[in-house]
């Protein structure tokens, strides 16, 4: 196990990568993108943003075992996603715009 | 007589989930403060606010402590009809001496089985257990009620009903219902990809409830799976298909690692008097070992067996903190001269998984963001339930107002008593805890009354403000439970503060976790609740002005 202060650092590298991961795949379905711009983006810039939430979901677990054993690593990964989830639904429904935070060269 | 398969998964989904949402709603709540049991045990006997710290040094403090220990005159009584003849005044044949911890107990918890002659099964011996500081050995108060792993952990698993194990087997088919409410669920659920993120609170209530009913369901969907499997699988090995008998029997902790780990290792004295070597030198020996297969080395259960025979020996286990499968990695050794008699094995394949299995569920690792996100799903799975309930209601009740029945009114009153009443009962307990004198006689029992009492008192609360109901309207007890809510949470940190001085600055600035955490926890569980009161209120004034309009356009 790497130390407290590197160890810590993995883990919120993961969570951020959760969250930004489960935003591009929100944001690469078409009502949400409406949610967010106010107009659905190009085809191909939904498919970009759905390349990029599932290499950000990779790349989070890729973090997790980095930081942990591999069999805890999973369950952080999984329980993770579930919070990056809940957070991404939640500003969606509450402050859609800030979703563009993570996608900035879509113009609105 | 159901169309289509569909329709048949939404009968079963919708009946089995009402009944037994009751039971799991309290499975899901209670396992989620479970979590943090330890620290709200902390929170709960202020005497015990110290920092967790290792396995002491046997010769130096669990030594002395372990031959202070003698059985309780109550579980002497207990004993009585068990034995032909009397009872002796002391016990001294001992069967075994242990000491557990984790690395989050700052306080040891010690136990002592003894012989007892002439007893009816030869085998049964006479058990006592004690805490102590593991600093210095220090006795600490045992008769106080540990109120997150004596009191809400076991409402988590068993709802406290003791009787024929009856509550475990409630908790156990309900999650068996649980898992085939999420199969029947998924099912039902047309489009879990399309509306994964979605969340709509504006639409009209029916929609909105599903969308947050669907939403912690799906998102945490693994979570629920694979702790409704791994409870029922706990269940299955200890309660309904228990492998060998464990005279730890009570003591969860442990659970089945203790079993069958005997092999090889005398199970009878052997009636030839022998001393002990130095128990410490074995520990560290035990330490080396588990070093050298690069294993965290802090010990988390001590064994003495047949103390003072020829046949005793000793046994260390791993406190497995760094990984989530439940190994003790134990190591034996000859008391009488320290000499290793066996490692245990690495498990096999389908050993290693069940011990990942039960180790992703009791959690014994170290590790404070899985924690969180833990109680986190607990919590996603009380709001599921919770929406579920919610929707039963919204969906009958102005067709039973219109029919003059009493069903969706019956339930929402369940329901309220489940949601904030819960919630109510457990803050009710805490408030109990601070205000009771501190040498009460059976205090732990006057808490659990609390408990109960406010409970009680939700319910009838929520029953007799439920005529709304059946006229198609919500029930003001939702809004009103919600602020008591608040003023309990309120109430709970202040007594903390006045009992024990212990104020959130205090414990802030102290770094102390455990309790700083249990009243910021509570603090935002109150300002939640006055917030859904505030939202409550604004839809019943809605409600109201629409209805007058209506009932002025049906007038004019």
């Amino acid at each position: 196990m790497p130390d407290p202060a590197s160890h810590g650092s993995l883990l919120s590298l993961a969570l951020i990568a959760s969250v930004a991961g489960m935003g591009w795949l929100a944001l690469s379905m078409q009502v949400h993108a409406q949610q967010a711009w106010n107009r659905a983006p190009s085809p191909t810039a939904l498919k970009v943003l759905r390349w990029m939430g599932s290499a950000a979901l990779l790349a989070a677990f890729v973090l997790c075992l980095c930081a942990d054993h591999a069999t805890m690593a999973v369950l952080v990964w999984f329980m993770a996603l579930a919070g990056a989830a809940l957070t991404v639904a939640f500003t969606l429904s509450w402050r859609p715009r800030w979703l563009r935070v993570l996608a900035p060269w879509v113009r609105a | 007589m159901f169309q289509s398969f569909r329709q048949a998964m939404a009968w079963l989904h919708t009946w089995f989930g009402l009944v037994l949402g009751f039971v799991l709603m309290a499975a899901f709540f209670f396992g989620a403060l479970s979590v943090f049991d330890r620290e709200i045990d902390r929170w709960a006997i202020p005497s015990t606010r110290i920092e967790p710290q290792p396995m002491p040094s046997f010769e130096k403090v669990l030594r002395p402590a372990f031959e202070r220990m003698q059985p309780t005159q109550q579980a002497i009584d207990a004993m009585k009809p068990r034995v032909n003849g009397a009872m002796p005044e002391r016990f001294d044949t001992v069967v075994s001496w242990s000491a557990y911890t984790t690395h989050r107990d700052p306080v040891l918890a010690l136990f002592a089985g003894y012989q007892v002659p002439n007893a009816k099964d030869p085998e049964e011996a006479i058990w006592a257990d004690t805490t102590i500081d593991p600093r210095d050995g220090t006795p600490l108060p045992n008769d106080r009620l540990k109120i997150g792993s004596g009191f809400f952990y076991p409402m988590h698993y068993s709802l406290t009903l003791d009787w024929k194990n009856l509550g475990i087997f409630i908790v156990g088919l309900s999650a068996l219902v649980m898992l085939a409410a999420l199969v029947s669920g998924v099912v039902m659920h047309r489009k879990i990809f399309r509306e994964f993120f979605t969340f709509r609170p504006g639409k009209a209530r029916l929609r909105s409830v599903l969308d947050l009913h669907n939403l912690t369901g799906v998102v945490a969907l693994p979570f629920h799976f694979f702790f409704a499997l791994t409870g029922l699988l706990i269940f299955a090995a200890t309660y309904y298909f228990p492998l060998g008998h464990t005279q730890l029997h009570e003591l969860h902790d442990l659970h089945a690692e203790v079993e069958a780990r005997e092999t090889g290792l005398p199970h009878q004295r052997a009636g030839v008097a022998a001393g002990l070597a130095n128990v410490d030198a074995m520990v560290a020996d035990a330490q080396r070992r588990w070093k050298a297969n690069d294993k965290a080395g802090d010990v988390g259960f001590l064994v003495l067996q047949h103390l003072g025979d020829e046949n005793g020996y000793v046994s260390v286990y791993r406190a497995g903190t760094d990984r989530i499968a439940l190994v003790g990695d134990g190591i034996h050794y000859k008391a009488s001269t320290g000499e290793l008699i066996r490692e245990d094995p690495a498990a096999t394949p389908v050993g290693r998984m069940a011990e990942f299995l039960t180790g992703l569920h009791l959690q014994h690792f170290r590790h404070w963001l899985l924690r969180w996100l833990y109680v986190l799903g607990g919590l996603a799975g009380a709001v599921c339930i919770a929406t579920g309930f919610v929707f039963f209601v919204e969906k009958r009740k102005r067709q039973h107002a219109q029919m003059g029945s009493q069903g969706a009114r019956i339930v929402d009153a369940l329901a309220v008593t489940t949601v904030t009443g819960m919630v109510l009962a457990t803050l009710g307990i805490l408030v109990a805890n601070r205000l009771l004198p501190e040498d009460l006689p059976a205090r732990g029992d006057w808490e659990r009354y609390a408990f109960w009492g406010t409970w009680a008192l939700a319910f009838l609360h929520a029953g007799l403000r439920s005529a709304p109901v059946a006229r198609g309207l919500a029930n003001p007890a939702w809004r009103e439970q919600c602020w008591a809510i608040a003023v309990f949470a309120v109430s709970v940190v202040a007594l903390n503060w006045a009992t024990t001085g212990d104020h959130l600055l205090a414990t802030l600035s102290r770094g102390y976790w455990p309790v700083a955490g249990v009243d910021l926890f509570i603090l935002a569980g109150g300002t939640i609740s006055v917030l859904a009161a505030f939202r409550l209120r604004r839809r019943a004034q809605q409600a109201g002005q629409e209805r007058a309009a209506s009932q002025e356009a049906a007038r004019a």
